[in-house]
């Protein structure tokens, strides 16, 4: 039995090269199944060219260094998280700490939360975030941003931390971008330097929850203390 | 050659292999250019990662792909991507085009970025990617029948919506 023209349609709508034996014998079996398939491929040329978007300059070298910048710490990560956890504990006395369900302390916190991520979206982040998009993110774990702070920052996202939802940032600064952890509900000793990987993280004890300033370790993360300070307003609701 | 040295390039043939694709396909679900190559580098930070797990070469396409729409679900749960205007993204142009031809290009461009996720999801995977109905079906984890539904009324929206968009003519005569 014969296709007929309303299946030939659907077959080809589906999927316009389909070069069946079936397809391909009722296209050739009358002049309207032919015109169909032309119309048909000469509309995929279309949208072929017009899904044809350029990445952007330099993204394959981006992509392939991330195997030099991190060449056996993604493939054996795990031994080496434990070296940077004990590294951890050893610079961890007098960290005032409550207890969490994923963490043992702020620290393994962000070695982990950070060697998720974090170059990459440091390497990611490179326009600045709109005000809206800060203000909502803020908002939604009772904090604000002003100017000072928001008109640097360009990544924003909610992230896990120990007690709940917080805020992922990447500022820049005039010692190159750095990355700002918010966490609303978490308490540290003010002024702790915690150590992992090759990173440094600066806590701030806030009037609300605390922050971490991360960068690298030849960057003085704690020069940013008195900026979030200012800028970084927590607890406004019902907090 | 090290083990190192051969992952490394295993992995570098990857890059060169999908990177480009992986872009189109991410810059046409999120809409966002800055978001779209956060999403391919997260992806491909992930497959480095995981690179080992990788035994079939020729499953790499699916596997990336999978990575990057996973991505993409926890990225888009927590932050709304803003809207990039198309137009302002560094396209191939084709210089045989003329000034109608770019114009129905155009309105394909907004027409796409209007499909539903279930329409546009198997478009893209089938002309970015060039994937059969059936990889797409195990893609999306749907039957092949409901994949060329989609695939066929996809192109079906698009058509329709060029002519809401002004495209004059018989639209036979277009497609």
């Amino acid at each position: 039995m014969s296709m007929s023209f309303s299946e030939f349609k659907r077959l080809i709508g589906a999927d316009p090269w389909n070069r069946d034996p079936e397809t391909l014998r009722a296209r050739n079996s009358a002049p309207e199944f032919e015109t169909a398939a032309a119309e048909a491929e000469a509309f995929e040329e279309k949208l072929q060219s017009a899904l044809h978007v350029q990445p952007p300059a330099g993204l394959l070298d981006e992509i392939k260094g991330m195997s030099q910048q991190q060449p056996a710490q993604r493939r054996n990560w795990m031994p080496l998280a434990l070296a940077a956890s004990l590294l951890i504990a050893v610079g961890a006395v007098g960290m005032v700490w409550k207890q969490s369900r994923q963490w043992d302390s702020v620290e393994a916190y962000l070695a982990d939360h950070y060697s998720h991520d974090g170059d990459a979206l440091v390497a990611g982040a490179t326009d600045i975030v709109s005000e809206q998009e800060v203000m909502r993110i803020m908002a939604s774990l009772n904090a604000s941003a002003d100017q000072q702070l928001s008109g640097r920052i360009k990544f924003i996202k909610f992230c896990p931390t120990p007690e709940g939802r917080g805020a992922h940032m990447v500022v820049s600064t005039d010692q190159g971008p750095m990355t700002i952890i918010f966490m609303p509900k978490t308490q540290v000793t003010n002024g702790e330097m915690v150590t992992f990987d090759q990173m440094h993280a600066f806590l701030i004890d806030l009037e609300h929850g605390s922050a971490a300033i991360i960068g690298k370790q030849s960057q003085a993360v704690e020069n940013m203390e008195a900026m979030i300070r200012e800028s970084l307003k927590t607890g406004l609701v019902g907090a | 050659m090290t083990s190192d040295t051969e992952r490394t390039k295993r992995f570098n043939e990857l890059a060169e292999a999908y990177s480009t694709d992986l872009y189109r396909y991410a810059m046409w679900i999120c809409h966002n250019d800055a978001l779209a190559k956060d999403l391919v580098q997260e992806t491909f930070l992930r497959a480095w990662r995981a690179l080992d797990s990788l035994k079939d070469v020729g499953a790499a396409k699916s596997w990336l792909i999978t990575i990057l729409r996973r991505e993409y679900a926890r990225t888009f749960e927590r932050k709304v991507p803003k809207f990039t205007d198309v137009d302002k993204v560094v396209v191939v142009d084709n210089d045989e085009l003329g000034p109608d031809e770019r114009t129905e290009r155009d309105l394909l461009r907004k027409g796409i970025m209007r499909l539903e996720p279930k329409y546009r999801d198997p478009l893209l995977l089938q002309v970015v990617f060039g994937h059969s109905c059936e990889e797409i079906s195990e893609q999306l984890g749907t039957s092949k029948s409901a994949v060329m539904t989609q695939l066929f009324r996809a192109r079906e929206k698009l058509k329709v919506q060029l002519q809401k968009d002004g495209v004059t003519g018989n639209v036979h005569e277009l497609f």
